[in-house]
């Protein structure tokens, strides 16, 4: 019997070609989108798991009255705590960002590098958390002056050499000290914790290492600088312990600043729900969960191209169901059948769907940015539930046409007039209906973002980045000849005739502000004035033209200016921003008046007019700008387009000023826009899963529309005898289908609308919700379903009438 | 075998209401082979499909052999369909995705003979109505009148008691006609009672009696043999 049904299942697919294509090949895409985004939420769910004491570990976070989170802290407090607190075992602190700088092995001609991605860590940080040493001991950690790497580092330094032993040499804020390689580690790719090399943290405990940056000290409780972990005991009370961290805090802490500790269970650091997340491989909460919607979406759309196609096929089948009736079937036989038939369509689409996920999954890293392989897909349990949830909709979606199908009366079908149920056609055309409602949904989702980034990466800024190269300055050999041979370079750069322009600053556009601080105020300030945060940027006398930021009134600093100690100056400009933050009326009235900081007195010399410093997702802040001859970055406005040539030629110029040194560079207007990775990302996965959607939603339509047009063959037929032209009878078979597309666009455009508005309030300068976007976008669904149906529907109005006839 | 009285069947659409069967009664008796005739539409396949019990009747009685059932619901008379009756269409009604073999072999399946024993007696009956060099092929590659002969094998493979025909001549030319027409006068002959619809005076006249309806109504026997 099930041979029978096997054999009967195949020769139904293979007869039916265009049928079974269409349904197999939407299935398989359907299910191919969700195995790709399943493999994507098994990985994000996988982040930092294979720590063995994941559950009993927390991380220390602190939040303002606002609510925002931050896990730098003070490093004091990891000690005071443990020694307060008896359910705390043990805590392991690291930091990320301060101990940056240029590392270079110790031996003749070797090559500096700089290294963002290093950190000074905890002496038990290789206990702690469970990163595997596969060359030397943890314990080795503990000690001074010890280095541990990563093995990719370890082969970028040391190559083929034996690492452990070795000795490096670290130039930062620190100063220069001397690493010795005692470990080398991997770490797994689902960690957020990456560092490409650690320095051990007790190297500072001693104070000569400090190089005077007090604020450093590893008992200190004022400077927040440091991560901090905590392990607890297995019955202690988390939120319990964050009270009384936070009692412990505001005993301790002299100024009172309103901040509270809050305790961040590790599993949640990844995929955090609420508290920011700072990690650079952090996953996005909500990028998971509109994946997941989006990838069930689809695979809804595929089953209901399985439902719609089948028991729109349910007229040829009727027959077969009614002569199994008549020679004795039972209901629950044809069930059975028509269940394994659905039950061996899907398994078809799943092995077609693991060819596909095979093909795309080098696109689909691209779009996740993320290294994904099928073996993702198993390192949680997320695939089960996957599983569960493909067989449970493949069985639902079998059963439904299994019952109807099956429910045939054998009286009717065997007299070939099949009654239409009304509740079959209602049923089919909502399907129709959700599917572009999805599709269209997407579609016009895919738009905006578009529009959106697009406006962000078009937007006049107020600067020009065009053909600006940024070199990042030395840090290495800052000795007394430093100050000389840095004029020198940059003498050099001026001599240069492919520059146009050339500026020393601390801080460029898309890399943020040196700091931001309060405490400013004027004679017209009012009370509580002096809490607002200003940013500021280190700017040399030529960072305005270099930049071409336009002053709205007064000047720019001289060189002289720029020369001034720290301490020293009184002279500052403002955008125009920071006026208005400041209370004053006109950019004059700034400039007439003195400005106080603290106890300095500040001259305006200068308004800015406001330009983008930063991304369009924030307003533009209050910014002052500081004059400084600072080096932490060296722009330069190119003038030809041979930039190959002019960036080999200043890196020439730069080693032979600062021979240790890394020549680094980026392009300014490229810098500028990493800031929108994330709403790439989006632009990049709404193109795909709407482009996807659509195809497989199309699909569904050709496969109703060729069915419909079959079925109608013989009033075609008669209508052409009677008379009618291509043209009507065209309109007449498309007229149903494209109500249902226009009914699915007025379904989407009101959520959309909405899901977007809330979107856009992340930016602070959006595009607009146009009318005209949904228009043209419903336009092109319906162009787009109107082609899908032509095709079927020109083909049965051109044919020949009688040939038509004849058939039936 | 058979034996109907006042038997009633109405079709409601939304606006009328079709009186099928009108307080219809006779009586068959096991071994006859009986011919119904009449103008379309006086309700010679609703008759039909309710002595086959693929449809129910909406009132009177339904007696096959000594059980009423007249009440019996669908599961109930698929079973007793399956072991007693066979059907013959006049558009043969085979599986066009099934082999001839296959087809003959479905009711087989549905009652649960073992394939050894289904092998033997498609066969056997294929071997009978002279179709069993076209065993392999499908519907759509042989002529009418061997497609209905497919048919008949397949109504007569479980060794059903009653055959029921409707319009069994009527897609077919007279010389396929007369093929099938003998077919069944030879199975009525092994002991088969036959049910026959026919608008042929020729084929009911392989018939023993001739049962004659107007308007859902019995009008008149001729008794022929
Ligand atoms: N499914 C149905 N729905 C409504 N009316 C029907 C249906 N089947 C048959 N009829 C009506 O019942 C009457 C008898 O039909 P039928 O038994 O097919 O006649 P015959 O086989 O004698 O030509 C006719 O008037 C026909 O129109
Ligand atoms: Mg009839």
């Amino acid at each position: 019997m099930l041979k029978t049904y096997f054999k009967i299942t195949l020769r139904n697919l293979w007869r039916n070609k265009l049928y079974s294509f269409i349904n197999i090949a939407g299935l398989a895409m359907g299910i191919a989108a969700f195995i790709l985004i399943l493999q994507y939420v098994s990985f994000e769910k996988s982040v930092n798991g294979f720590h063995e004491n994941i559950a009993t570990t927390y991380r220390l976070l602190n939040e303002d009255p606002k609510g925002q989170t931050w896990p730098q802290v003070e490093p004091g407090w990891a000690q005071k705590a443990k020694d307060r607190f008896p359910e705390i075992q043990a805590y392991c602190r690291f930091e990320e960002g301060v101990g940056q700088g240029i590392v270079r092995r110790n031996a003749e001609n070797a090559e500096p590098f700089r290294e963002t991605n290093v950190g000074y860590a905890e002496g038990n940080f290789f206990e702690f958390f469970s990163f595997n040493v596969l060359e030397g001991s943890a314990a080795a950690f503990k000690k001074p002056n010890v280095v541990f790497l990563s093995t990719a580092t370890a082969k970028k330094y040391f190559g083929k050499a034996e690492p452990v032993g070795q000795s490096l040499t670290l130039y930062n804020q620190f100063g220069k000290a001397n690493y010795t390689v005692s470990g080398v580690y991997d770490i797994p790719v689902n960690s957020d914790i990456r560092y490409d090399m650690v320095f051990s943290l007790e190297t500072l405990s001693n104070p000569a290492n400090l190089n005077d940056n007090d604020w450093a000290q590893l008992d200190n409780l004022s400077s927040q600088y440091i991560h901090t972990y905590f392990r607890i005991n297995e019955t202690a009370d988390y939120k319990k312990l964050e009270q009384k961290l936070t009692t412990l805090r505001n005993e301790l802490k002299k100024d009172k600043d309103g901040l509270v500790f809050r305790l961040q269970p590790f599993a949640n650091v990844h995929l955090p729900a609420s508290f920011s997340d700072t990690y650079q491989t952090s996953g996005n909460l909500k990028y998971v969960y509109i994946l997941s919607i989006i990838a069930i979406l689809i695979l809804a759309i595929a089953w209901f191209n399985y439902i719609n196609l089948s028991t729109a096929n349910a007229l040829k089948r009727a027959n077969e169901v009614g002569v199994r009736k008549v020679v004795g079937a039972s209901r629950g036989s044809l069930v059975l059948q028509f269940l394994g038939e659905s039950m061996l369509v899907n398994l078809i689409s799943f092995g077609l769907a693991l060819l596909i996920v095979r093909l795309l999954q080098p696109l689909f890293n691209t779009i996740i940015e993320k290294e994904l392989t099928f073996t993702s897909l198993l390192s949680t349990p997320a695939w089960v539930a996957g599983l569960v949830l493909l067989i449970i909709g493949s069985l639902l979606s079998g059963a439904y046409t299994a019952y109807s199908l099956s429910g045939f009366n054998p009286v009717e079908t065997l007299k070939g007039k099949l009654v239409k149920t009304t509740k079959a056609v209602v049923l089919r055309k909502s399907l129709v209906v959700f599917q572009f409602s999805i599709s269209i949904g997407l579609l016009l989702a895919t738009a905006f973002i578009y529009r959106q980034l697009n406006y962000m990466q078009n937007k006049n800024l107020g600067v020009n980045t065009d053909q600006l190269l940024v070199i990042r300055g030395p840090q290495v050999d800052k000795d007394s000849t430093y100050k000389m041979r840095r004029t020198a370079f940059i003498n050099a750069i001026a001599q240069q005739s492919f520059v146009k322009d050339y500026s020393l600053s601390g801080s460029v556009p898309g890399n943020g502000y040196n700091f931001a601080t309060s405490g400013f105020s004027q004679p017209g300030s009012r009370k509580g004035d002096e809490l607002k945060s200003f940013s500021f940027a280190l700017i040399d006398d030529r960072y305005l033209n270099t930049y071409q930021i336009g002053l709205a009134a007064g000047r720019t600093f001289t060189q002289a200016e720029t020369m001034v100690d720290w301490n020293d100056n009184d002279k500052v400009l403002m955008n125009e921003k920071a006026i208005e933050e400041l209370g004053f009326k006109s950019p004059e009235e700034a400039l007439n008046t003195k400005v106080q900081w603290d106890e300095r007195k500040l001259q305006v010399i200068g308004v800015v007019k406001n330009y983008h410093h930063i991304g369009l997702q924030k307003a533009i802040d209050p910014i002052i700008f500081y004059p400084q001859s600072n080096s932490a970055y060296f722009t330069v406005r190119l003038q030809t387009d041979r930039i190959q040539d002019n960036v080999a030629q200043l890196e020439t110029m730069f080693k032979s000023y600062f021979r240790n040194n890394p020549f680094e560079y980026f392009f300014a207007n490229d810098n500028f826009n990493k800031q929108y990775i994330s709403e790439q990302q989006y632009s990049k996965l709404f193109t795909t899963a709407s482009v996807w959607a659509i195809i497989i939603a199309c699909l569904g339509l050709f496969g109703l529309a060729t069915y419909t047009v079959e079925a109608r063959t013989k009033e075609i037929g008669v209508r052409k005898v009677l008379g009618a032209n291509v043209l009507t009878i065209a309109r007449l078979l498309s007229k149903d289908f494209l109500q249902l597309v226009f009914i699915a666009f007025v379904i989407a455009v009101p959520v959309v609308w909405y899901a977007m508005y809330r979107w856009l309030e992340n930016f602070a300068y959006k595009v607009q919700l146009s009318w005209w976007v949904f228009a043209a976008a419903g336009i092109v669904a319906i162009g787009i379903a109107l082609l899908t149906i032509s095709f079927q529907a020109i083909k049965a109005a051109i044919a020949n009438p009688v040939k038509s006839l004849r058939t039936q | 075998m058979i034996k109907i009285t006042n038997l009633e069947k109405y079709y409601r659409t939304e606006e009328v209401e079709t009186v099928a069967l009108n307080k219809l009664s006779f009586e068959i008796k096991e071994g006859e082979f009986v011919a119904i005739m009449g103008p379309s539409g006086c309700g010679k396949s609703t008759l039909l499909n309710i002595v086959g019990l693929l449809d129910d009747a909406d009132g009177g009685s339904f007696m096959f052999n000594g059980i009423e059932v007249a009440g019996f619901n669908e599961r109930k008379r698929a079973d007793l369909r399956k072991h007693n009756i066979g059907f013959v269409f006049q558009s043969f009604n085979l599986i066009d995705e099934l082999t001839v073999f296959e087809n003959v072999e479905l009711p087989l399946i549905y009652t649960g003979v073992k394939a050894a024993d289904r092998k033997t007696r498609v066969e056997e009956v294929l071997d009978k109505m002279q179709i069993m060099h076209r065993r392999n092929h499908y519907p759509q590659q042989l002529s009418g009148g061997q497609q209905q002969r497919v048919a008949v094998a397949r109504a007569v493979v479980n060794k059903p008691k009653l055959i029921l025909a409707d319009e069994p001549t009527g897609n077919l030319d007279s010389s396929n006609g007369n093929e099938v027409m003998q077919l069944l006068t030879d199975l009525n002959e092994q002991g088969t009672t036959i049910i026959m619809v026919t608008h042929s005076e020729h084929d009911a006249k392989y018939s023993h009696r001739i049962i004659r309806m107007l308007d859902g109504q019995t009008v008149t026997e001729n008794i022929l043999v």
